[in-house]
């Protein structure tokens, strides 16, 4: 365990500088060292490839066409683990396979995996992948390149990117710098930080020119962490078992006296 | 004690679709799930969790009920509904846990959630009631082959352990039962506002409270068809019912629930999601509980196994909206089960009952009813070890 002077990190997505080339997935692919995919063009969404993460994609540039004053244009977005402050993913796992570093990244650890997919099912932003192709498969998602952080290096994708579209550093840091550029370039920006207040609050803070819900990102989120809605039934079990168990074998109880009584007034008769 | 039975030709029929379903579990373990199944990244769970874990639980809850009906409200004219109860209730978990086997990406490791402490997982909290449960359920039963086969001390062992194992079996049902409609609590924003409440966890135990006498008329009346006994309809009546009670319960709860949550215009808007939504209340909650209010169908075996199939089907049909087709992900994602998945679980099925239709020709699982006819019953009394058939507590 860590000592508790580790601050929690974080990383600022402003889409408003990406010019989407790239970078990022390539390093990404590179420092995790994922296998190249066969890819095609489908329809409808212009220059994207591919067209959603996968087990071989953690890091994905969206193409989003957008109308912007005369002309259409293209707003990127990005998608990857948000690293949720509070994770329904790890929250699911039977097993605490996933579960939240003290640095911010939410890993996997393969060797406890029983493969149940509960963390697919969980994840409010549909991140974690599958490779149900595998003999031996294994849950993918952006690992916050935690091996990296861990000895003090920013994340493979935060060191490539060529416009200074994504920013690494101390969450209180970059909740700080992304609030101060929406208020420097109010027409710039949305005035939202997508990421901010979402489920609790996440390790990914997504800036944008245009609302989120126009660039695929996934909308009308509460802003309380999701494991509350499993956590209000769940932690009631102990004292529900002891009072069941309780009622169940008082009534039981009553039941045998009253058949006992009845079988010895028979006897009598 | 003798194990044999002739084979009839539905016995060979339900061999031959277990035969079937081992080719393709082959499959599937020398290749990977993703040659056989559809479930896929947006849908990580399918008709197998649908269908096979979360159904099959819901249905074992007639171990449950019965043994509380009879055991713990203390109704004891329904006593020979318990052993037949028991045993579906064991092959039924038996058969989510194959299931679970079969459906886990790694299920060599699923012995983790054993030596796992993950309280906020509702996952852990079914693995863990469930294993425990199927344990009681094996000890629960096994007073039976154990009598039979006249193994005096164990069977004192169980007898003297059988009140606190029972009623830590309801206890453990209430629980598990519910956290199964917990791990769903989980994704408000991909099931459809039609199912998905803060209730889940409620909703599952009604339903599955509701399927415990459905599956016990049910059964009643196929062993008293197949092993050639009159069915008690006197009986039959009765927990018909406490069924329509159960189902009338369930159908207020959830339209109450519905509309207590203001998800009413979803009722009525034109979608696939309502026509599912109809289909699950009109025919598995509304029509069988309209057939049990009628004492005519109470009293016959077809309106019987009619309104109480419905039920099932219900309970089915409510397990998969909430868990697969109330399921909302990307609009681009689809999941319609593959061949190879319901093959699958149609071989689990077989297996459960081919081996409910053995175990009830070779033991008295029809207690109070006459012995069924077994070629080991002459000599098994010869030998002195055949206690009759109202032996056990």
């Amino acid at each position: 365990m860590s000592t508790p002077t580790v601050k929690p990190k974080a990383m600022i997505q402003d889409n408003t500088r990406c010019i989407g080339c790239r970078a990022c997935m390539v390093a990404c692919k590179s420092w995790n060292d994922l296998p190249e995919d066969k890819t095609d063009f489908f329809a409808g969404e212009g220059y994207q490839n591919p067209r959603d993460l996968d087990a071989n994609n953690y890091n994905l540039i969206t193409f989003n066409e957008i109308v912007t004053g005369a002309q259409p244009d293209w707003v990127f977005g990005r998608q990857l683990c948000m690293h949720c402050e509070q994770p329904a993913c790890a929250s699911a796992c039977p097993t605490t396979a996933m579960f939240k570093t003290d640095l911010g990244p939410v890993v996997f650890d393969e060797s406890r995996c029983i493969g149940c997919r509960a963390c697919m099912q969980a994840c409010p932003f549909i991140i974690p992948k599958y490779d149900y192709d595998s003999f031996a498969p294994k849950i993918h998602k952006c690992t916050f390149c935690a091996d990296r952080l861990e000895v003090g290096m920013d994340p493979a994708c935060a060191t490539v990117c060529p416009t200074g579209a994504i920013t690494f550093g101390d969450r209180d840091d970059m909740v700080v710098e992304a609030k101060r550029r929406i208020a420097a370039a109010p027409g710039k920006y949305i005035p939202e930080i997508y990421g901010l207040e979402e489920v609790g609050g996440t390790s990914v803070l997504h800036l944008s020119s245009v609302p989120f819900e126009q660039i695929g990102y996934i909308t009308g989120l509460p802003k309380t962490p999701m494991p509350d809605l499993t956590h209000r039934w769940l932690r009631v079990t102990a004292p529900v078992f002891a009072v069941l168990y309780a009622v169940f074998g008082a009534l039981n109880w009553i039941v045998r006296r009253r058949m006992r009584r009845q079988g010895h007034e028979g006897e009598h008769t | 004690m003798n194990w044999r039975i002739r084979l009839t030709w539905w016995d060979k029929l339900l061999l031959a679709i277990m035969a079937a379903a081992a080719v393709v579990a082959f499959v599937r373990f020398a290749t990977g799930i993703g040659t056989i199944a559809n479930i896929n990244n947006a849908y990580p769970w399918g008709w197998w969790v649908g269908y096979g874990i979360m159904t099959m639980i819901a249905i074992g809850a007639v171990g449950f009920t019965m043994t509380a009906l009879v055991e713990i409200l203390g109704v004891h004219r329904y006593h020979s509904f318990l052993r037949p109860a028991v045993l579906m209730g064991l092959l039924c978990y038996a058969s989510a846990i194959t299931m679970l086997m079969v459906e886990l990406g790694r299920p060599w490791k699923v012995w983790m959630v054993l030596v796992s402490w993950a309280p906020t997982s509702a996952l852990y909290e079914v693995g863990w009631c469930a294993f425990l449960y199927l344990t009681v359920l094996a000890l629960e039963f096994s007073l039976v082959p154990l009598e039979q086969a006249g193994w005096g001390r164990a069977l004192r062992i169980v007898r003297l352990i059988y009140i606190p194992i029972m009623l830590l079996g309801v206890t453990l049902s209430h629980l598990h039962q519910s956290s199964l409609g917990t791990l769903m609590a989980l994704i408000p924003h991909k099931i459809n506002a039609l199912w998905w409440s803060d209730n889940l966890p409620l909703l599952y135990l009604f339903s599955a409270m509701m399927a415990g006498p459905a599956m016990a008329i049910l059964e009643h009346l196929a062993a008293a068809r197949w092993l050639g006994f009159a069915p008690r309809m006197d009986l039959l009546a009765g927990l018909a019912r406490i069924e329509a009670w159960l189902v009338g319960l369930f159908l207020g709860f959830q339209m109450g629930d519905l509309f207590y949550r203001g998800a009413t215009d979803v009722m009525l808007s034109p979608s696939w999601f309502a026509v599912s939504f109809w289909v699950e209340i009109g025919l598995g909650l509304v029509l069988p509980l309209v057939l049990l209010l009628m004492p005519e169908v109470r009293e016959s075996r077809r309106g019987l196994a009619t309104a109480c199939s419905l039920v099932i089907a219900g309970v089915l049909l409510h397990r998969l909206n909430v868990a697969v087709i109330g399921l909302r992900v990307r609009h681009w994602e689809t999941y319609v089960p593959s061949l190879g998945e319901v093959a699958i679980t149609l071989g689990i099925t077989a297996a459960a009952i081919f081996a409910f239709g053995w175990l009830a020709r070779i033991l008295p699982i029809h207690e109070e009813l006459p012995a069924p006819e077994t070629r080991s019953l002459p000599a098994a009394r010869a030998a002195g070890t055949w206690h009759g058939a109202e032996g056990v507590s």
